[in-house]
């Protein structure tokens, strides 16, 4: 393994616990708000470590590329499916958990 | 028209854009190009019928960057924090704040990036009014989104009306 192949896999591994984060918050948080508020963000996050992993890795520029394009469309699906499945809920009167 | 003046070197912008991604897909094969050209051409076209071309300020966008990069790590370290905490640390509330910035793409801009800031989710925007789901009361989330919004306008090149 040369350096490039450490960087790639710790970048790969801690994209994981990002992914891993993100499904505990939507398994542990209590309503449809805060579990958003998990997915949106750790898998934002997740998505961009494991793209940055991979990139260490690519054999073209081209490849490099589509990593990106492939991050910012999950981004731009990511941000606006929360917001719409936020103000759906909210609508509806779904209440939101207080403490 | 005084407009049509100001609209060609955001369509040149787009045009260029939509290229990059055509050679990036198709991996800058040069015979691609017969279906390419024409795929991006089409592309402007329905860009521009959908979103009207819009002046950008490419050295804010550039400054927008890091800031936005840091903040979405930030935020989300801290939602995975929270998450993997026994105790499970959240005290979710509902603010409201009124955008100051203009109607359209502006605002779609400022409402998507809300949602990958720290602890803030976009809940509903309704009359220029912003109804944010915040993670934590505690924080000082009303700072936080009134710089971006000035960075968003900046961008823009809009001016923040005060409504």
């Amino acid at each position: 393994m040369n350096p490039n192949d450490y960087l790639s896999a710790a970048l790969l591994i801690t994209g994981a616990v990002f992914f891993l984060a993100g499904t505990l918050g939507l398994l542990r948080f209590p309503d449809v708000y805060t579990r958003l508020h998990a997915l949106t963000k750790a898998d934002n996050v997740g998505l961009g470590l494991m793209v940055v992993g991979l990139a260490v890795q690519a054999e073209s520029w081209s490849v490099v590329g589509k990593l990106l394009l492939i991050w910012w469309l999950v981004l731009i699906a990511g941000a606006s499916v929360a917001h719409l499945i936020a103000s759906g809920a909210l609508q509806r009167g779904i209440r939101m958990w207080k403490p | 028209m005084d407009n049509s003046k100001t609209s060609w070197p955001s369509i040149l912008v787009r045009a260029s854009l939509f290229a990059l991604i055509w050679s990036v897909l198709s991996g800058g094969a040069t015979a691609s190009w017969w279906i390419g050209i024409p795929a991006v051409l089409l592309a402007v076209i329905v860009s521009v019928a959908l979103i009207p071309p819009t002046p950008l300020v490419w050295s804010e966008i550039l400054r927008f960057a890091p800031f936005f990069l840091q903040r979405s790590l930030l935020g989300g370290t801290d939602v995975a924090w929270r998450a993997f905490h026994p105790r499970r640390p959240i005290a979710p509330d509902l603010i409201e704040y009124p955008l100051q910035l203009q109607p359209g793409l502006p605002q779609v801009f400022m409402v998507n990036t809300v949602s990958l800031l720290p602890g803030t989710l976009s809940a509903v925007l309704e009359h220029n009014v912003l109804k944010v789901h915040v993670l934590d009361r505690q924080k000082n989330v009303v700072a936080e989104l009134k710089a971006l919004e000035q960075i968003v306008a900046r961008m823009f090149d809009t001016s923040l009306n005060i409504s």
